[in-house]
């Protein structure tokens, strides 16, 4: 019986998940209450049950979900926008030598540079609203997905290409039937990461200026020295950032399903 | 002449100062399976990059029926010793994958596929991707792939090098059956002499480089082959012989 519960992939996954996250929370909840920290540190239980109050109870003018939609719109622009435009430069940069002459020498110098230094040129740009959110979250999307977009056009296997030449394909049926599918799990790889780099920004910049938002709630919170709202706002990200990572991957499974990560 | 398919006139190809192919010369007939043997390095793959144009002769020229050799003319299908399926199709997918370059209707395509997976034994894989095949299955998806184009002239490089000796036989004998229905012409690149002997029904044998011909031998074997039988042995010493460079 219990073989056959183990043999079940999605059983062990879950089952695997669960009691990690079970441990975690049963430690968090021993520091709170066999330690000092327990003394400015809210346990588990609280910290959840507080998320859950603030679905109805404001933080500052709106509810929890008001400002989770805060930073997703503001992801969600600025990672949209940022993914369609790295996704194709970076095809391009990695099929035409010429443009990949002309834009890497550009990228390696911006690459290097963490997003969040970009803050103060973006406020200045594009003032203290959305729009210099929306610039920043780009920037973060835009470095990690390019950079993936081309190492995927450039990883296109010259003995395929050449099975498909001596077949008497032209370079567009190459490009579209072998240079894409080739790339498809690069770019879900940038795709991911931009993900992950998009959410630090927006919090980043959210904190440093903004009136809504999940990084205004931490910020808030730390402002009034109330520990429960910081672990409110830390725990909506990582809820927000699982859901978003996991639709992701479910997309990827879809699509690459020749793949060993979309089996 | 008309029984011509492919004819090789003074074919010379240089890297720099090294000559690899030096003044080739030789005629393929409509039909025939021709193996081209020699000592490892001589410029075998070379030949057949020659072929499919993916070199340039220095000089020389290669025609197919009577033309100078064009792939979009020219229905050429080549075989690599890698597995050259496509990970993101199915095993049906990559047998019409050839079929659709071409342009052919859907109706075409679907017969073409069907029939050609049924004579690899590949019917209950059709849906299968690559990385879900052993290395014989890959290799017999590339084998249907090519002849589902029905190609004028299939060109093989070493493709069963990476097999075990079991599969190598199992591929052979279907390669064999293959050519037997379709009539294909089939110029089959190998370093091993055995399967030289055993598939073909000429053999080319070149020298080390700079490449020559060393002699084009008709193989005077009827099939059934049987690789253990007296003939089979003196007719592959034979080739061993003339194949001998040390």
């Amino acid at each position: 019986m219990m073989r056959k519960i183990l043999k079940n992939e999605w059983t062990v996954k879950i089952g695997s998940a669960v009691i990690a996250l079970a441990a975690f929370c049963m430690l968090w909840q021993a520091v709170t209450v066999f330690t000092g920290m327990g003394d400015f540190l809210p346990g588990p239980a609280e910290t959840f049950a507080e998320f859950f109050r603030r679905f109805v109870k404001p933080y500052g003018k709106a509810v929890l979900p008001m400002h989770m939609w805060s930073s997703l719109r503001r992801i969600l622009i600025g990672y949209t926008v940022a993914s369609a435009v790295a996704i194709v430069l970076g095809i391009v940069m990695g099929t035409y030598r010429i443009a990949d002459a002309i834009v890497m020498p550009l990228f390696n110098i911006i690459r290097p540079i963490p997003p969040v230094a970009w803050i103060p040129l973006a406020i200045l740009w594009f003032g203290i609203g959305d729009a210099s959110k929306y610039f920043l979250v780009f920037l973060a999307t835009f470095l990690s997905v390019l950079q993936n977009a081309y190492a995927g056009a450039r990883s296109a296997d010259p003995v395929l290409v050449g099975a498909a030449r001596m077949l008497g394909a032209n370079d567009g049926f190459i490009f579209r039937t072998i240079t894409l599918p080739c790339a498809v799990p690069y770019i879900f790889s940038g795709l991911q990461n931009g993900l992950t780099a998009a959410w630090g920004q927006v919090v980043a910049s959210e904190m440093i200026r903004s009136s809504a938002g999940v990084g205004w709630i931490i910020i808030r919170g730390m402002d009034n020295n109330d520990i429960l709202q910081e672990l409110v706002g830390i725990l909506t990200i990582g809820i927000i950032g699982f859901i978003l990572a996991a639709s992701m991957r479910g997309v990827e499974a879809k699509l690459c399903r020749w793949t060993t990560r979309g089996k | 002449m008309n029984d011509m398919k492919v004819r090789v006139k003074s074919l010379t190809k240089k890297f720099g100062d090294l000559l690899v192919l030096d003044d080739i010369s030789f005629d393929v007939k409509k039909g025939q399976f021709l193996c081209v043997v020699g000592p490892t390095g001589c410029g075998k793959t070379t030949f057949l990059n020659c072929i499919t144009r993916l070199y340039e002769p220095t000089s020389g020229e290669i025609l197919v029926d009577g033309e100078p050799v064009d792939l979009r003319k020219h229905n050429v299908s080549y075989i690599f010793q890698e597995y050259s399926t496509m990970p993101w199709l199915t095993v049906e997918e990559n047998v019409a994958f050839g079929l659709r370059i071409k342009k052919k209707p859907e109706a075409e395509i679907k017969e073409s596929v069907d029939e050609v997976i049924e004579m690899v034994g590949l019917q209950k894989f059709r849906n299968y991707y690559p990385s879900q095949l052993s290395a014989s299955m890959l290799q017999r998806v590339v084998i249907a792939r090519a002849f589902a184009t029905k190609p004028d002239i299939l060109l093989m490089d070493e493709p069963y090098g990476q097999l075990d000796i079991e599969l190598r036989f199992k591929l052979e004998d279907e390669l064999i059956g293959l050519w037997k229905k379709l009539g294909t012409t089939i110029i089959f690149i190998t370093h091993n002499i055995e399967e030289a002997v055993y598939i073909s029904e000429d053999i080319l044998i070149l020298t080390n480089k700079p490449t020559t011909i060393k002699q084009m031998m008709a193989n005077p074997l009827s099939r059934p082959r049987v690789v253990t039988e007296k003939r089979f042995i003196e007719v592959r010493e034979q080739v061993t012989e003339l194949i001998k460079w040390w």
